[in-house]
């Protein structure tokens, strides 16, 4: 497989995404800067005195130049040092990871249950185009996609948590605990999770299908053979879309970091989100920079494990094509 | 005499949609529709206040908290701080929808341009723009927001200004996939032999053909901004309260969900029907240019 | 006759697409003989793909048939969709036009043969690809024990029509359909595509109806010759005789469209007049009239029968070309 254009690629990939997390990093860097009133002052409180925020400040480095605190911080950063959160005092990585599989639980219940409800939504839809399945499932994705994430979460508590009291409306039962608990305390962010991608999936899989069924002449040739319309929409179309399915994933994972943060917030559940947004308000900005640095991680390598997946799946990627 | 056949597909790939006359009017009732409604929206928001003795959105009586919709002077009735909850819905939407335009007009003429300019000129300008934005989109777009909404203090202003931060990337991709199709085009590569100069391409050639593209792709983004503000807001971070806006209402809304579940829909259904209205007319828009 | 394989009678094929009713076959009739290569020639629009597809029941739902179709004495006109299934690629396969576009560039050659095999028959797995081998081999792909595993962009555009005639080919069907099947590949490949067409026919029975724009393929290769415009056969007869005494105007000026050596390099090719004719609003005389350099006013007002006016030659045509003589 050396020198395969599909490795190639994912080194070519790869080369590309280290440049791109640094840009990411010194921005947050810069941005964070730009904040009036720094950390030490949060941290005394308003009767401070001049002194007093100084020595702290020197205590803590934050009176050395910008570039040097960065590539300190860098330096650091490369050997998983992510820096100590100036609030609470304790290594930040410690604790990202806890909250990071709190979040990745959460986006992983989403992602099954969307894709889960989406793939067989949209397969039959597509082998009865026009009629009523078919018709309720785009009426509904279309409408779910102007639905915002919140709005939908909030509906959820009101009828799930407060009117039938089947779910509870916030807080987050470890796995450790209770399994059922776990996923009880999980259901309604994942589903407000899920509900978007869902409308999302559904709405891009139903037209790829139909218009692979109306318009290909491979679907054309696969019918002239005999077989069944099940099997030419599972083995010819379905097959077809799925790569453009990959890719979409993967484009996703990206803006389903920024729902996290909303969404924890209204279920209280203790994921990175919510760290992130506890860090922004008491200005941590250690914590805020680990947290962004981590979420545009994620998105490249989201992006650039659809690219694989792709070039893994598809032939005429994985072979090369003329 | 014609000997050339049309691929197999062409020959039937045949639409089955609805009759002709039926199209015809279901197309401009898809366009009809959604700008109607957005028509009201805009018209209750900017108009009604001005004309109609509708209640300050701000300041309200605490003697008067909490009224029940329909009770006299307050049509959805009071929040429990006894401001006109229809009022505050037509002044919200007011401060969200200039966001949302401001926003778009932003990401649509620095990041048009940008787009258009990166992919006319190609080569190493072309590289580094593409790379700078290529972090910006690696960026979590609501995470940046957030921090710089925070770094600069809740505000209005402030919050177009995080917002255009990730809708500029976003328009320049589209305006650069639109410019660098063009750029095969005949006409293009007439106008560029011509000697015509790059300012006059821009201007004449380029803008009048991704016009439409960025403006049905604004359309969308009207309701991308329109939720994402929201969440500022919902988050505390966008348009700090008293003054109203869609996303501060949900957010108080919420506190008291079980008892008066009310505070939450109506801002929500205010969102929900504009951010529909944008929807639809984008997608309409996109309909009609692709010619389908 | 005993050996009729295919009886095709009086077939229609209407859209209703858009509010608009499009007549795209009106009543056309022809037998097939087991073995026989017939060609089906016209222009785009005339009808000719869209009837063959009839015949598969492969037309979009807005299609609606009538008229008859028989195999083997079995009516496929109006035949229910699983019914159907059983006869395509078991009784009549089709190959289409553009190879690169009718073969699934994701799977793998080896399985779209094979799925073709197991359709039709209860086959191992084994057994499958034994015989998806056996056919490659037929239809002259080299190295079959790689080709099986390779993919579509794999292969050139010659050995892509040669796979989708293995696939065609893979449960004995008894007539083949080859839509255009070789207008897309260059001169060469297209008469080594036409020459395995000819051999197997000859040494599997199978019955060709060759469908194409070009009437000189027809010639070289086609035992019978069916002309159509606007839907409807207007010239039908065995291809010696065709091309010794045509008589249709119409297939005169099909044979003139055709770019030949002993023309003077800059000789602009006779085209013939006017527009393909609208297919929701045939005329009442003949469909070709306003394009016919030999229309007289009869011809505008009443439709000329198609008929055998000499034996074993039909057309329909109030003043055919006589023998020799110009357009």
């Amino acid at each position: 497989m050396l020198g395969s254009p599909s490795l190639r690629l994912v080194g070519k990939r790869l080369l590309m995404a280290v440049p791109i997390v640094l840009g990411v990093s010194i921005l947050t860097f810069w941005v964070l800067n730009l904040i009036p009133g720094n950390a030490a002052q949060q941290l005394l409180g308003p009767e401070a005195s001049p002194d007093q925020i100084q020595q702290l400040e020197e205590e803590m480095g934050l009176n050395r130049p910008q570039v040097v605190r960065y590539l300190d911080w860098l330096g650091g950063a490369v050997h998983g040092d992510l820096g100590t959160s100036l609030v609470s005092r304790q290594p930040v990585t410690d604790e990202l990871g806890p909250r990071l599989a709190v979040s990745g639980e959460v986006v992983g219940l989403a992602f099954l249950i969307s894709l889960g409800l989406a793939i067989p939504v949209s397969l039959l839809a597509a082998r009865w185009p026009n009629r009523m399945l078919d018709r309720i499932s785009m009426v509904v994705s279309t409408t779910g996609l102007s639905v915002a994430n919140y709005v939908f979460a909030l509906l959820l508590v009101l009828l799930f948590a407060v009117q039938l009291a089947w779910f509870p409306a916030i807080g987050y039962t470890p796995l450790s605990e209770s399994v059922t608990g776990n996923l009880r305390s999980l259901a309604l962010p994942a589903i407000a999770i899920a509900f978007p991608l869902f409308c999302f999936y559904t709405r891009f899989l139903r037209s790829d299908l139909v218009d692979q069924m109306q318009g290909e002449d491979y679907i054309m040739t696969a019918r002239a053979k005999g077989i069944g319309p099940w099997q030419v929409l599972l083995r010819h179309a379905f097959r077809n879309s799925a790569f453009g399915l990959i890719t979409i994933v993967g484009l996703n994972l990206s803006t389903l970091i920024g729902a996290t943060v909303i969404i924890e917030q209204i279920f209280a559940l203790p994921g990175i989100g919510q760290m992130l947004l506890q860090a922004i308000n008491t200005r941590d900005f250690i914590v805020v920079q680990a947290c962004v640095i981590v979420f545009a991680i994620i998105t490249v390598l989201a992006n650039l494990l659809a690219d694989l997946l792709y070039a893994v799946l598809d032939p005429r990627i994985r072979y090369g094509s003329n | 005499m014609a000997v050339t056949e049309a691929p197999a597909s062409s020959v039937l790939a045949v639409d089955e949609t609805a009759p002709a006359p039926a199209r015809k009017w279901l197309r401009s009732l898809a366009i009809g529709l959604p700008a109607g409604l957005l028509v009201l929206i805009f018209g209750a928001c900017f108009v009604l206040p001005l004309v109609a003795p509708i209640p300050k959105p701000t300041g309200g009586d605490v003697l008067s908290s909490s009224l029940p919709p329909f009770s006299p002077g307050h049509l959805l009735g009071t929040d429990p701080n006894g401001n006109d909850i229809f009022s505050r819905i037509l002044y919200g939407g007011r401060s969200s929808l200039i966001v949302a335009i401001s926003v778009n007009l932003l990401g649509l003429a620095l990041g048009g341009s940008l787009g258009a300019l990166s992919a006319h000129f190609g080569g190493a300008v072309d590289t580094i723009i593409m790379r700078v934005l290529d972090v910006f989109i690696a960026f979590p777009s609501l995470v940046l927001t957030l921090a710089v909404a925070q770094s600069l203090g809740p505000s209005q202003r402030n919050t177009i200004f995080a917002l255009a931060f990730f809708s500029i990337p976003a328009f320049a991709r589209i305006s650069r996939a639109a410019t660098l199709r063009l750029r095969e085009q005949p006409f293009m590569v007439a106008a560029k032999l011509s000697g015509t100069s790059t300012w006059r391409i821009l201007v004449r050639h380029i803008a009048p053909n991704i016009g439409p593209q960025l403006m049905t792709f604004a359309m969308l983004g009207m309701g991308i901004i329109m939720i994402i503000e929201g969440a500022l807001s919902f988050l505390g971070l966008g348009i700090p309260p008293p003054a109203p806006s869609w996303g501060n209402m949900i957010a108080q809304g919420q506190l008291s969900l079980s008892a008066t579940p009310l505070l939450v829909v109506w801002p929500s259904l205010a969102l929900f029907l504009t951010v529909i209205g944008f929807n639809q007319l984008g997608e309409a828009l996109r309909a009609r240019w692709s010619g389908r | 006759m005993s050996d009729t394989l295919l009886q095709v009678e009086d077939l229609r094929v209407r859209f209703d697409q858009r509010g608009r009713r499009v007549y795209a076959v009106n009543g056309l009739s022809y037998r097939l003989r087991a073995g026989q290569m017939l060609a089906i020639v016209g222009e785009s629009g005339s009808g000719k793909t869209v009837s063959s597809r009839a015949l598969m029941g492969l037309l979009p739902p807005s299609a609606t048939v009538t008229g008859s179709a028989r195999i083997d004495g079995v009516e496929l006109v109006g035949m229910p969709e699983p019914e159907m299934r059983r006869h395509r690629g078991a009784d009549i396969a089709m190959i289409f036009q553009d190879p690169t576009r009718s073969l699934n560039p994701t799977m793998r050659i080896g399985a779209q043969i094979t799925e073709a095999i197991r359709a039709h028959a209860r086959v191992e797995k084994d057994a499958a690809r034994a015989r998806a081998m056996e056919l490659l081999s037929l239809v002259r792909i080299s190295d079959p024990q790689r080709r099986f595993y390779e993919y579509p962009h794999q292969l050139s555009g010659g050995m892509r029509q040669r796979v989708m005639i293995a696939i065609a080919l893979a449960s004995d069907p008894k007539l083949l359909i080859a839509d255009e099947a070789t207008t897309a590949l260059d001169v060469t490949t297209q008469a080594q595509i036409m020459d395995l067409l000819g051999e197997l026919r000859s040494r599997l029975g199978t019955a060709i109806i060759l469908i194409s724009h070009d009437l000189g393929l027809a010639a070289s290769y086609a035992d019978d010759v069916i002309v159509m415009y606007a839907g409807r056969a207007v010239e039908y007869a065995p291809t010696r005789t065709l091309f010794a005494k045509m008589r249709m105007p119409y297939t005169r000026a099909l044979l003139d469209a055709i770019p030949r050596l002993e023309r003077q390099s800059h000789a602009r090719l006779p085209i013939t007049p006017g527009q393909p004719p609208d297919l929701t609003a045939l005329p009442p005389g003949c469909a070709f009239e306003p394009r016919c350099a030999r229309a007289t006013p009869q011809c505008r007002t009443s439709r000329p029968p198609f008929a055998q006016h000499e034996v074993g030659h039909w057309w329909a045509c109030w003043n055919p070309c006589k023998d020799g003589e110009p357009v």
